[in-house]
Order: structure tokens, then C-alpha cells, then sequence
């Protein structure tokens, strides 16, 4: 009878294995975000009993990339990949994807229509969405209020101009005697993300055809009137020490920095809101957050979305495709995205998750949390707000950041910088573009 | 039983080979080919253009920056450890109190993994929290910029190698300068040969087949270990002033998705190293003094 049972046991057990579907999700996301899609894998499993997710963490967004072109070429590719935003004309050029817009048109229980427009507007090209949306970020303006009081400034109105930005900077600026600096103005990562905000705050392209939106770009533009201010901007912050760089993209030094209340005033993005306020209240400031500043006679824009979108691979079986197609709306769902956005700060990517929000009082409690939204909802649609399209944007990103780096030590004048950047994008933009 | 004697070592050798050509050969030969072509990030697309991707790289004034750099950072780098651990060397082998202990420790930087170096060493010299940066604040008065800005981001790097490869090198030394016969010491002690004649006319010449290792070793580890001290510290920054060879191929390679441009750098640098070791084995192996 025992053996009877245990071989039934092992048929059963075997027919589940047979038939679940395994899928594979690779994300970038370190910290305490591995444990937290950990949690989410299994809710998930719980929903659908016959699908396993296998959840991986694989580093940065770079090293996540990379990884994943390594398994597309030996023939294994992952299910469901996070992909940072500016990957999305490589991701497309590769061939190796499905686009999103193809499964949703073939669902007919999924409505399209409950995504934030200027997310959606960032990952469609063409008519078509390629990718879903999951973390999308903004950049804001974080700033210490107490160290705003101790300089005779006013806590609750915070600089709206870079005319005003400067004034801010030198009178939060403290030196010692021989010069050094003891305490700063302003900190960023300089990372070119926050250039790239900057221009589309002034509604002004990176590159041409429409910010690559019209066609495939051919030409960096970033040395027009709108980079040009931006660059002679931090040209005099740098020169007049209201500022600390830190080395490429190193957002912990910047980050540090204002921690430690050696700056007062960092970009960082919204992504963290929830990690700044918990350091605030540690560390006895308080924080403050706003919109970032741009030129007084600049053209209104808006900002563009960061952070990443899912990526559904091709070449793997149909089973598998339905399974990611599911686990990927489980992750849009209204709750999902209400618990990720109070957990980190990323946006809600779906109206109804926004709606649950507001009406549930989170954003009387935390207005923290909506500044870069309202951001986000308040900016002219354009195409220089939907965001650049160019296949070549790690390398851009870092010619943009070296010119900026060689301006502030005052090695280059910043035309001479923003056209030599302009003259180096273009040239990489070329080189990619013969490959296609 | 004889063929079987005659075939075992080439049975026994088998397993090595096969990892050997799996992981080596292969990829190399998978490296060569790639540099003939041009490869979108995802490999979909492939155009052959022979050898234009090593003629870009000649004309390309990045490029030759990043070689200068290389062997600028070599040659200061190696000739610092070489003459700084002969003379830790020489201080270890002077039987004086304590010596045990000082190896033990001037050792471990050998232990820590070059990844590892580089954050502790960056951590040293932070501009907020570093011992060494406050340390170099309280006695020169000037707060610099170690790894943002131009000169102290290679002082900074030169910092780093010396310190990870010296140790290395100094047990070799304390070895070999130990077995230098203490007659040919004490004869020139008696023929009246100054401290200084004694340690380059006979200690160092005598020591010359460690030197000639060491070098050889110390060139290999800053050509290529050293890219986990870059990226750690400096990433190749500011700009590409720290951007060495190797690291160049990383950046090619892993960031901007260049695979034909890199694949040719690494085929560089694979012809490189052959010069390097064929004019360094004919040349400077004249001037070792083998006992």
C-alpha cells in the first residue's frame, strides 16, 4: 500500500514538474531589493500555481545587459529582462525581443490605456510600445533645509533659476582660511542623465530627427543654446567652488556628500526619496525636494523619465512567453505597484495605482514622494520630453561627462566643451549607425 | 604495458589540454576573428571590414593616449617596486629585532585581492572620510582632489600598485639576497668597499635573475591585474586620464558594445606582450649573472 502511494506520489509529482512553466527574470535591482522581488516571485507563484519564477540579481544595469547578450548568443536566453531606458534603441536594432505591443494586442483582457502617458510615450517608437514599464524615475533637487535656515535662506522656497541657483549656492558655500572648501553649495554624480534632464526642462533635443524619434538621429545636437547655458551654468559653479564633482556616475560619493551635510543642496533621483528621508530623520535634517531648476528665460518643458522597463526575449517556447506575459502584468498590477513605489520612490507606472494613492492619503503623508511625479504630470509633451532614441548612449553619456569634467578643472571654455562633446556624439553616432 | 608507458604522459596531460584550448585557444581564436569584423551589440549584425578596425585604432588620438598612459604607468610603477623592495629586501635580512613580524605584515597586501586594494586605498584617500587624505591636509595644508583630479589620480593609482605588487617582489628578494655568500661580503668589507659598493657591485648583480623575474612579472600584473585597481578607484577617470590599455578594451568591450574595435585592441595586445617578451628575453637576459 505504502509503495502504491509513493509511486503515485512521484507520478503526480512528476506530471507538476512536466507541467509547470518555468521562467527566468533578471533584474538589476541591489540592496534590499533582491529580498523584495524575492517576496514578489513567490506572491506570484501563489496567483498561478503552474508557473515558477526564477528571480536573479545581476548587478548594475550595465553588468544585467551584458550578461543578458551573453545568453542571447549562447542560445539560452532569459524570459523577462530589466533593461535600463537608454538601451532601448539597441534593445530594438538587436532583433532578439518581443515587442510588448505584440502581446498586448493579443490579449484582449489587458487595457493599454491605464499606463501614465509620459512613461508609455518614452518606450514607444514608431506607434509601437516595445517594452513594459516597471521603475521609471525623474530626477529632482534634493535640499537640506536646516542648512538652508543656517544660511539665511528660506527653507520653504528653493531655488527655481539657475540665476537663483548660483545666489543659493554662494551663500551656502563655507571656506576655511587656507580656501578649502568645508562646506558646499551643490553635489551631483555627474552623471549625464542629469544633462539630459536639464535640456528637456528647457525643451530643447539631444540629437536631431526629433530626438531621434522621427528616424534613426545622425547627429548629436546638444551644443545649442539650451546645452550651452546649462554647460557655461556649471562653468561658474565650479569656478566660483559653490560645487563638488564627484567621479563618473558615482551617485554613493554624491549622496554621501549630502548626507553628511557637506553640500546643501544634491540631485539624486526620485528613486531614493525613501532612503533620503529615512537618512534625514537619522541624521537630524530636514529634506526638502523640488523640481530642477532651469534658465529664467528658458522655454517650459518637462522632464524625462529614467530607471528602466521589462524586456520580453525572444526564442523561447509559447508557454514561456504566456508565463512572462503574466508575470510582467502581475507586476503592473494596482497593488504591486502601489508597494514598489512606497518602498522605493520609482513612480507608479498605472493610473490606478496612482489613484490608490492619492486617495488612500500616502501623498498627504509623504509629499516627498509626489514631487517628482507632479514633475513628471506637469511637463509639456514633446518630443524632446519623450526622450532621446540613439543606439550609442553609454558612450555618449560618457564623452558628455569627460567634456564636463575638463570644463570644471578648467582645462576647456564651455563652448569649447559642448562642441568638442557634440563633434565626439556625432562621430560615435555615425560609427554605430554603418553597422545598420 | 609499453604502448600503455609510452602513451600515459599524453593520457595524463589530456584533461589540461582540454581547458586549456576550451577556455584559451578558443576564445582566442574566436577574439582574432572578431577583430575583422564590425558587430552590433547583439551580434545580429555582422560586417567583415578586415583590418579597418586596427586602422581606426592607429589613427585614433584616444587610443594613443591610452598607449602613452600604459607605458608611462609601467615604467614608473615597475621601476618604484623593483628599487623600493630590494631595499625593504635588504632592511628584512639585516637580523634585527622583530623582522618576523614586519614580513608577516608588509605581506599581507599580497593577500588582498587588487579589487579589494583599490577600495581600501580609495577609501584612504576620500575627501571626507580618508585617514591618508586628512593625514596629507594636516602636514601639506592643501586639500586635493585625489581621484577627480589630474595629476593625483595617477599619484593616487601609482600609490595603489606599489603598495599591491611590492610585497611580491620583496619575499623573492629576502630569499635570494639571503643567499649571497656572506664570503664575497666580507672580503670586500676587507678590501675597504663602502656600504653602497657592496649592495650594487655585488648584492644587486648577484640578485639579477630575481630581477630579471620580477620584472617581467611586475609588467604583466600592470598591463593587466591593474584593471581591477582602475575600476575600482579612478574608472579610467578623469576622462580617460587613467584609462590604460586593458581598461580601454573593458570600456569598448562592456559599456559601448564595440566588440570588432576591442577584439582588435586585445589582438594588439596580445602582439605586444610576444615583443615585449622576445626583445626581453634576447636583451636584458645577457645582463643576469646566473651562479
Amino acid at each position: 500500500m505504502k509503495k502504491t502511494l509513493f509511486v503515485l506520489f512521484l507520478v503526480f509529482a512528476l506530471v507538476g514538474l512536466v507541467y509547470a512553466v518555468d521562467i527566468q527574470f533578471w533584474h538589476a535591482m541591489g540592496g534590499e531589493r533582491i529580498e523584495y522581488f524575492e517576496n514578489v516571485a513567490k506572491e506570484f507563484e501563489a496567483l498561478h500555481p503552474d508557473i515558477n519564477v526564477e528571480v536573479q540579481f545581476n548587478g548594475s544595469y550595465r553588468d544585467n545587459l551584458n550578461k543578458t547578450i551573453a545568453a542571447v548568443n549562447s542560445g539560452t536566453p532569459p524570459n523577462v529582462v530589466q533593461v535600463f531606458e537608454i538601451g532601448t534603441q539597441m534593445m530594438i536594432d538587436g532583433g532578439i525581443i518581443v515587442p510588448v505591443q505584440d502581446l498586448m494586442d493579443n490579449d484582449p483582457t489587458f487595457d493599454p490605456g491605464i499606463f501614465l502617458t509620459p512613461i508609455t510615450n518614452y518606450y514607444t517608437v514608431d506607434g509601437k510600445l516595445y517594452s513594459i514599464p516597471f521603475n521609471s524615475s525623474t530626477a529632482i533637487m534634493y535640499y537640506n533645509k536646516t542648512m538652508f535656515e543656517e544660511a539665511g535662506l528660506d527653507p520653504d522656497s528653493p531655488p527655481r533659476t539657475f540665476e537663483d541657483f548660483i545666489e543659493v549656492c554662494k551663500a551656502l558655500t563655507v571656506k576655511d582660511a587656507n580656501g578649502n572648501i568645508e562646506q558646499t553649495g551643490f553635489t551631483w554624480p555627474l552623471h549625464s542623465w542629469f544633462i539630459e534632464q536639464l535640456l528637456a526642462a528647457q525643451n530643447a533635443p539631444l540629437v536631431n530627427n526629433g530626438n531621434g524619434r522621427d528616424g534613426r538621429p545622425t547627429e548629436c545636437v546638444i551644443n545649442n543654446a539650451a546645452g550651452l547655458t546649462i554647460f557655461e551654468w556649471l562653468n561658474t559653479l565650479a569656478e566660483g567652488g559653490y560645487l563638488i564633482n564627484t567621479k563618473f556616475e558615482d551617485w554613493s560619493a554624491a549622496r554621501n556628500l549630502f548626507m553628511s551635510q557637506k553640500a546643501g543642496i544634491l540631485f539624486d533621483s526620485t528613486s531614493n526619496v525613501a532612503s533620503h528621508k529615512a537618512n534625514a530623520a537619522e541624521n537630524g535634517y530636514e529634506l526638502g525636494t523640488c523640481f530642477l531648476p532651469k534658465p529664467a528665460d528658458a522655454p517650459s518643458g518637462g522632464a524625462v523619465i529614467g530607471g528602466a522597463s521589462l524586456w520580453i526575449i525572444d526564442g523561447n517556447p509559447m508557454d514561456e512567453m504566456e508565463a512572462s506575459w503574466e508575470f510582467v502584468k502581475f507586476l503592473n498590477s494596482k497593488e504591486q505597484q502601489m508597494n514598489w513605489h512606497k518602498f522605493t520612490g520609482y513612480f507608479p507606472v498605472t493610473k490606478e495605482a496612482v489613484e490608490g494613492l492619492l486617495f488612500s492619503g500616502f501623498y498627504q503623508e509623504e509629499p516627498d514622494h509626489m514631487t517628482a511625479m507632479m514633475q513628471l504630470l506637469l511637463s509639456v509633451p514633446s518630443k524632446n520630453t519623450a526622450g532621446a532614441i540613439c543606439g550609442v548612449f553609454p558612450e555618449m553619456r560618457t564623452i558628455i561627462e569627460t567634456k564636463i569634467q575638463e570644463m570644471c578643472n578648467g582645462e576647456i571654455t564651455p563652448v569649447k566643451a559642448i562642441d568638442e562633446a557634440a563633434e565626439e556624439c556625432t562621430a560615435a553616432i555615425e560609427e554605430y549607425n554603418s553597422i545598420f | 604495458m609499453k604502448i600503455n608507458k609510452k602513451l600515459l604522459p599524453y593520457l595524463l596531460l589530456i584533461p589540461t589540454f582540454l581547458v586549456i584550448v576550451i577556455f584559451i585557444y578558443v576564445p582566442a581564436f574566436d577574439a582574432f576573428k572578431m577583430s575583422l569584423y564590425k558587430a552590433g551589440p547583439f551580434g545580429n549584425r555582422q560586417i567583415f571590414v578586415g583590418i579597418k578596425n586596427f586602422q581606426q585604432l592607429f589613427e585614433n588620438p584616444a587610443y594613443h593616449e591610452a598607449v602613452i598612459f600604459t607605458v608611462i604607468y609601467i615604467i614608473t610603477s615597475v621601476v618604484i617596486t623593483i628599487f623600493l623592495s630590494f631595499f625593504m629586501g635588504l632592511l628584512l635580512t639585516k637580523e634585527l629585532p622583530g623582522t618576523k613580524i614586519f614580513r608577516t605584515c608588509l605581506f599581507a597586501p599580497y593577500a588582498v585581492s587588487p579589487a579589494i586594494a583599490g577600495t581600501l586605498w580609495t577609501f584612504l584617500l576620500s575627501p571626507v572620510v580618508g585617514y591618508l587624505n586628512y593625514a596629507f591636509v594636516q602636514v601639506f595644508g592643501i586639500q586635493v582632489d585625489w581621484l577627480t583630479s589630474k595629476p593625483y589620480a595617477f599619484f593616487a593609482l601609482l600609490f595603489a600598485t606599489v603598495w599591491k605588487m611590492m610585497p611580491f617582489n620583496m619575499i623573492f628578494y629576502i630569499g635570494s639576497i639571503q643567499s649571497v655568500p656572506s664570503d664575497l661580503l666580507e672580503a670586500a668589507t676587507l678590501d675597504g668597499a663602502s656600504n653602497f659598493k657592496k649592495t650594487f657591485k655585488i648584492i644587486f648583480p648577484l640578485v639579477s635573475p630575481i630581477t630579471f623575474y620580477l620584472v617581467i612579472m611586475n609588467i604583466a600584473t600592470t598591463m593587466f591585474r591593474s584593471f581591477a585597481m582602475i575600476d575600482v578607484m579612478t574608472k579610467g577617470g578623469p576622462g580617460s586620464y587613467t584609462t590604460n590599455m586593458i581598461y580601454k578594451v573593458y570600456l569598448d568591450a562592456f559599456e559601448y558594445h564595440k566588440n570588432g574595435s576591442a577584439a582588435a585592441q586585445s589582438v594588439i595586445l596580445f602582439f605586444v606582450m610576444v615583443v615585449v617578451t622576445i626583445i626581453y628575453f634576447r636583451f636584458a637576459e645577457r645582463r643576469v649573472h646566473y651562479q
